[in-house]
């Protein structure tokens, strides 16, 4: 009897994968195209947690797996880490955005108007079964108002800190490669404010949520007041070699900000994401509001938040618990055992008295 | 000169998967591991193309260690046919053209998970341990940041406060993997979850540890030639796992660390953990001329 070495673990995950892939059928252009077309949102949220602004590579990705959301923003970092950096783009400011949306629950009105711009938050959610039945949902046509409201709108905060509200953030003036990456560094704690905002706009939008939700319910200190929440565009104004400065192109973008008393002004909690992706940076933001002063192990403390909400990493580690770990049980089975007859053997014979 | 002259032909990929500046800040951060040995020196640690907590720290050392005429090795409880293993393998040599062995003597590097092979490794062979937790400190520590702090300090009093708490306890060390070693006697490290049986193995070792966690971005090492004591008391003594006189059912060896299979009957029995030291034991056995390589582990004993 031969104890051969077989390669049939290589066999048995081609077998595997081919099982899984024959679900879903063939991936085509087309399937692409659609889930782009058809899906925004899903893209928006893939794009933002992939921290990967391309429509397109977002949509492959949710082709390629399925829609398995750790699976897909898996593929698209994995990407992402190869391709080299050509350029660092200008600071985007909230003045400068094009803003389809933009509501503030801190004030009735605001300096520039609530804009409530695309979304589903009034909506009578009722499932559209009749489309089942085979009738299609057209959507009615938008009529567009008689005044346009403006494409760029001033900033709440920037207001409050002109009247004495809140005390403006200091500008970062750091630019381009010295902007620190928690891409291509190490995330250390206390984190560089860089590191935090970056790392809670590639978050996880479900743990995110999880964790900002449970500092709104009471486990956080301060209590969130949406001041201002904006979907929007951002312009990617990158510098030629030649000196010239250009568009690239435009980005959807997200960002909320919060606000809570504080004494007798107000602090700020600030997150923003690619992608629409308005719970996840409501969260996010409201996270970032009771970061300071948490203390160590709480859910709103930085390093507790900022660990947990890493999708990849936690999504990683909970599957792995399926590969074997027989080498590390066996070692805890025999600490086990020789415990339970040393007990054994002391309580079979009792010291004798003396 | 044109722009022909200062670029290479487009790739789909970079060689080795990972791009050279990736490369690079995980070569430096693995010669500061080097130069403090056991001391966890955090780094970027990119997105593989395999999920976190399956390898990626171990395959970024690899990946960056590697060239086309390093024979590579991936094993996981000690086994080369474990899928994960066989899928790194297989990664590894796709995107480096590295070929593989099965043979801990052939292999110039060896990427292991919980294990370190029976047979002793040269000075010339590198051992890449993947590690799921960098932190000793983490069952009596959670927070990464007071956890650096305490290391920097040297400050193991809890460390040893648990270990003394679980004799008390139990009558014994019950920690089973992963077991708390101190490094040049001067930083605690986790060895990884290899089981007590082979942290002496470290010790002294004539090869070069690269431990790292891809997940939890930390690469520390074991440099050739360097002290790797288990935190012990004096009065007790360290003990590895009891498997001395088990003997493999398969290849009849003995001596080694073993897995232990229950059986339909309800009896045991026992396999060698280190498959491809099982396949020349049986290999030998059958009459076939087959090099085996001399073991850590004599007769059962670790020669002190």
């Amino acid at each position: 009897m031969a104890y051969v070495a077989t390669r049939g673990g290589e066999r048995a995950i081609e077998q595997s994968q081919r099982l899984f892939k024959a679900e879903m059928g063939e991936i085509t252009p087309e399937r692409v195209a659609e889930i782009r077309a058809a899906m925004p949102y899903l893209i928006d949220r893939v794009m933002g947690e992939a921290s990967l602004y391309d429509e397109d590579l977002a949509a492959l990705a949710l082709a390629q797996t399925g829609g398995e959301l750790y699976e897909a923003v898996l593929l698209l970092r994995a990407w992402r880490t190869t391709q080299p950096r050509i350029a660092v783009a200008e600071p985007v400011t909230q003045e400068g955005l094009f803003t389809h949306r933009r509501i503030s629950a801190t004030f009735k009105d605001i300096p520039g108007g609530q804009v409530l711009g695309p979304t589903m938050d009034y909506a009578h959610r009722i499932l559209a079964t009749e489309v089942l039945d085979g009738e299609v949902h057209r959507p009615d046509p938008v009529e567009p108002a008689a005044r346009p409201s403006p494409a760029r709108q001033p900033s709440v905060a920037e207001w409050q800190a002109e009247n004495g509200l809140l005390t403006a953030a200091v500008p970062d003036t750091t630019v381009g490669n010295d902007i620190p990456d928690v891409t291509r560094e190490p995330l250390l704690f206390p984190a560089k404010r860089a590191h935090t905002l970056q790392s809670l706009a590639r978050a996880e939008t479900g743990g995110v949520l999880a964790l900002g939700y449970a500092a709104q319910r009471g486990y956080g200190q301060a209590h969130p007041t949406v001041n201002e929440l904006r979907l929007a565009e951002a312009e990617i104004v990158v510098t030629h070699p030649r000196g010239t400065q250009f568009s690239a192109g435009r980005v959807k973008v997200s960002q909320a900000e919060v606000v809570d008393k504080k004494g007798d002004g107000l602090r700020l909690g600030f997150a923003a994401t690619l992608g629409w992706n308005e719970v996840k940076v409501i969260a996010a933001a409201t996270l970032d509001l009771n970061a300071e002063g948490a203390p160590k192990g709480a859910p709103t403390e930085e390093e507790f938040f900022l660990y947990h909400t890493e999708g990849v990493e936690s999504s990683g580690f909970c599957i792995h618990f399926k590969l074997p770990h027989y080498v590390t049980f066996q070692s805890s089975l025999d600490a086990m055992r020789d415990a339970k007859a040393q007990k054994a053997a002391t309580e079979k014979s009792p010291e004798p008295a003396e | 000169m044109t722009l022909q002259t200062l670029t290479k032909p487009w790739e789909p990929m970079s060689y080795g998967f990972l791009d050279g500046s990736a490369k690079r800040e995980i070569r430096r951060k693995m010669i500061k591991a080097i130069a403090v040995p056991g001391c966890q020196m955090p780094y970027a640690s990119r997105e593989v193309p395999m999920a976190r907590g399956w390898g990626t720290g171990g395959l970024q050392v690899s990946l960056t260690l590697v060239n086309p005429a390093m024979r590579v090795k991936v094993i996981d409880q000690g086994a080369d046919d474990s899928v994960n293993a066989a899928s790194i393998r297989r990664f590894i040599a796709r995107v480096a053209g590295t070929p593989t062995t099965m043979d801990t003597l052939e292999a110039d590097l060896i990427q292991s998970r919980h294990r370190i092979p029976e047979e002793v490794l040269r000075e010339d062979q590198v051992l890449v341990l993947q590690v799921p937790n960098p932190e000793p400190l983490r069952p009596v520590q959670p927070n990464m940041s007071i956890a650096r702090q305490m290391h920097a300090d040297a400050d193991y009093g809890r460390m040893w406060l648990q270990l003394y708490e679980q004799i008390v306890r139990s009558g014994r060390v019950m920690q089973g993997a992963s077991y708390p070693s101190l490094v040049h006697g001067r930083h605690v490290m986790t060895p990884s979850p290899i089981p007590r049986w082979d942290v002496p193995k470290l010790h002294m070792a004539k090869h070069l540890t690269i431990l790292s966690a891809g997940r939890e971005k930390r690469i520390f090492a074991v440099p050739p030639y360097t002290r790797v004591e288990p935190l012990v008391f004096s009065d007790v003594p360290y003990k590895v796992e009891d498997h001395a006189d088990l003997t493999c059912h398969r290849s009849g060896t003995r001596g080694f660390f073993m897995n232990e299979i229950p059986q339909d009957d309800g009896t045991l029995v026992f396999e060698v953990s280190d498959s491809a030291w099982g396949v020349k034991a049986i290999r030998r056995r059958d009459g076939e001329e087959v090099a085996l390589g001399e073991t850590w582990y004599k007769n059962g004993k670790m020669p002190s």
